[in-house]
């Protein structure tokens, strides 16, 4: 009679990279070309500090604030999203999608009530090297959250599909992360430029 | 929908949203005294909702060493940086 | 039996060659011999600027001719990728031509700036320093501000990875996220239009050495990973005439 060999029993969850390779090499290269800005933007500061503290105190802290939970918001609802497209709840997730995809397009009606303020102020990135800062940093952040609604938008209709491929899902994953990174960055961009000081 | 909310990513976004709160409220303090404790604190606060939403909301957590290991370092490494720079330089 | 159409890997990586041909020539005439890597200031004055090109004329006239024809190039280096793309989208080749179209304006613009600058250099003594300094700008709005067509070639390019449907694809996923995050690296480019120094004047760090790494290191980079694709493709096909030998 043949010993049987006891299988080690799948308790412990296969670790498992969110998406792919690839959009891990394109998350982790921004958040780094990020960091080098944030970098800038506080060895700048040390430079003029007064002056940087005096235009930081005609910021909208509480738009940016509002921002900031708008994006967490987003953020719950792709989470949930995922969620929703592993259980087959396929309208489900689409609407969580549309909902992620609002929030953004409030961000961004936010950030022009936010920028209109500034240029009616006279503050634009030519007035001074803090200006200039916040306009490039916020304005870069503007860009990569404009892609993550297309990214979204793939999404939206990705979620239709009832079998997703192994390479859909990947891209599923990973456009999720690339939204989450938007929120991330935005959550070291607010409290950086409008609250330190 | 409740089903989806019950995971430890929904607790997690309160955190957040709380930190949000604690570093606004921070932030917006008015007073002749010297902010550089809060904006450290500030800047903390931010990098641990950094990491959170990396663990989390990227599911990091369940990822392979070496991935998490590179955000986990970069959370540090950043972190430090930045509040070194904002002290010392 | 249906004739197979295959990939002649002689030409194809000749092509993937001349691009690196033209990195080295723009790293020689325009460097070295014009010394206009990095651009001159545009906070220099237009006397100043003048002075450059009336000291350096012969250089420049040389580097120019040189330029004009290594820029060219572009044209050729783009196609060993674009084959790819046709390969790797199904149908109606939407991807392909929409890369045909946004490198068919590359080499213009690049071809423009060499043509500028000798016209520039073919009479700098009597022409006005004000007109000279216009031109010049000009040349790096050129170079810088045109990084649109690039970008969007670079998604295309990101796109037609991640649709890939041959097994394995031609080019390995993660390429795909090279090319989207390489995209959005470039476009501080377009800042050039507001400053006139500092990081994102046209010979700033943020305007031009970052978007000028960027871009040229992606060039290198797709290179070498195409020479392995047209490899990895010169292997299947040798493989597939032995099993059609052996049956």
């Amino acid at each position: 009679m043949q010993p049987t060999t006891t299988r080690p029993s799948p308790a412990v969850a296969a670790k498992k990279i969110p998406g792919e390779e690839g959009v891990w090499i394109f998350i982790l290269g921004d958040v780094c070309v990020f960091a080098v800005f944030f970098t800038y933007y506080l060895v700048q500061r040390s430079k003029h500090v007064d002056l940087f503290d005096l235009s930081q105190s005609a910021l909208n802290k509480n738009f940016g604030a509002v921002n900031t939970v708008l994006l967490l918001i987003s953020s719950l609802l792709v989470v949930l999203a995922v969620r929703a497209m592993r259980g087959a709840e396929q309208t489900v997730a689409q609407r969580l999608i549309v909902g992620a995809f609002l929030c953004g397009v409030a961000f961004i009606i936010v950030k022009v009530f936010e920028y209109s303020e500034r240029i009616a102020a006279q503050q634009i990135p030519t007035t001074n090297g803090f200006f200039l800062l916040y306009f490039v940093l916020t304005g870069l952040h503007l860009f990569h959250l404009i892609i993550g609604l297309g990214v979204l938008t793939a999404l939206f209709f990705l979620a239709r599909k009832a079998d997703l491929s192994e390479h859909q899902w990947a891209f599923f994953e990973g456009g999720a992360c690339f939204w989450h990174m938007v929120d991330l960055l935005w959550l070291v961009l607010f409290p950086l430029i409008f609250l330190v000081r | 929908m409740t089903a989806l909310l019950r995971t430890p990513a929904t607790a997690v976004w309160v955190v957040l949203i709380t930190a949000t709160g604690v570093s606004w409220t921070l932030g917006i303090q008015h007073g002749t005294h010297d902010h550089k404790l809060a904006s450290v604190i500030i800047l903390l606060i931010a990098f641990i909702k950094v990491r959170l939403v990396g663990m989390y909301f990227m599911e990091l957590r369940e990822a392979p060493n070496v991935l998490r290991g590179l955000f986990e370092a970069y959370c540090l490494i950043v972190c430090t940086l930045l509040v070194t720079v904002f002290l010392w330089l | 039996m249906a004739k197979r159409i295959e990939l002649d890997s002689g030409l194809a990586k000749a092509a993937v060659w001349s691009g690196i041909a033209l990195i080295v020539a723009m790293i020689v005439a325009q460097g070295f011999l014009m010394h206009f890597i990095p651009p001159p200031s545009p906070a220099l004055s237009a006397k100043e600027l003048a002075q450059r090109f009336i000291d350096r004329r012969d250089e420049i006239r040389l580097g120019c001719l040189i330029q004009c024809i290594f820029w060219s190039f572009w044209a050729t280096w783009c196609m060993a990728i674009t084959i790819f793309i046709r390969k790797m989208e199904r149908g109606w080749p939407i991807l392909t031509y929409s890369s045909i179209a946004l490198q068919g304006g590359g080499y213009v613009f690049f071809i423009l700036i060499p043509m500028t600058w000798g016209v520039i250099a073919f009479r700098p003594d009597t022409l006005d320093p004000a007109v000279m300094q216009i031109m010049n700008d000009w040349v790096w709005f050129d170079f810088l501000f045109t990084w649109p067509p690039f970008a969007l070639w670079m998604a295309v390019i990101g796109l037609a990875i991640i649709k890939d449907h041959n097994v394995p694809t031609l080019y390995p996923r993660w390429v795909a996220y090279l090319n989207f995050w390489c995209a959005i690296l470039i476009f501080p480019a377009g800042l050039i239009v507001f400053f006139r120094d500092g990081l994102f004047a046209y010979n700033g760090i943020g305007a031009f050495w970052i978007p000028f790494a960027i871009f040229f290191g992606w060039m290198i980079a797709m290179s070498v990973l195409t020479l392995q694709a047209i490899d990895r493709q010169k292997t299947r096909q040798s493989e597939n005439e032995l099993v059609m030998a052996s049956v």
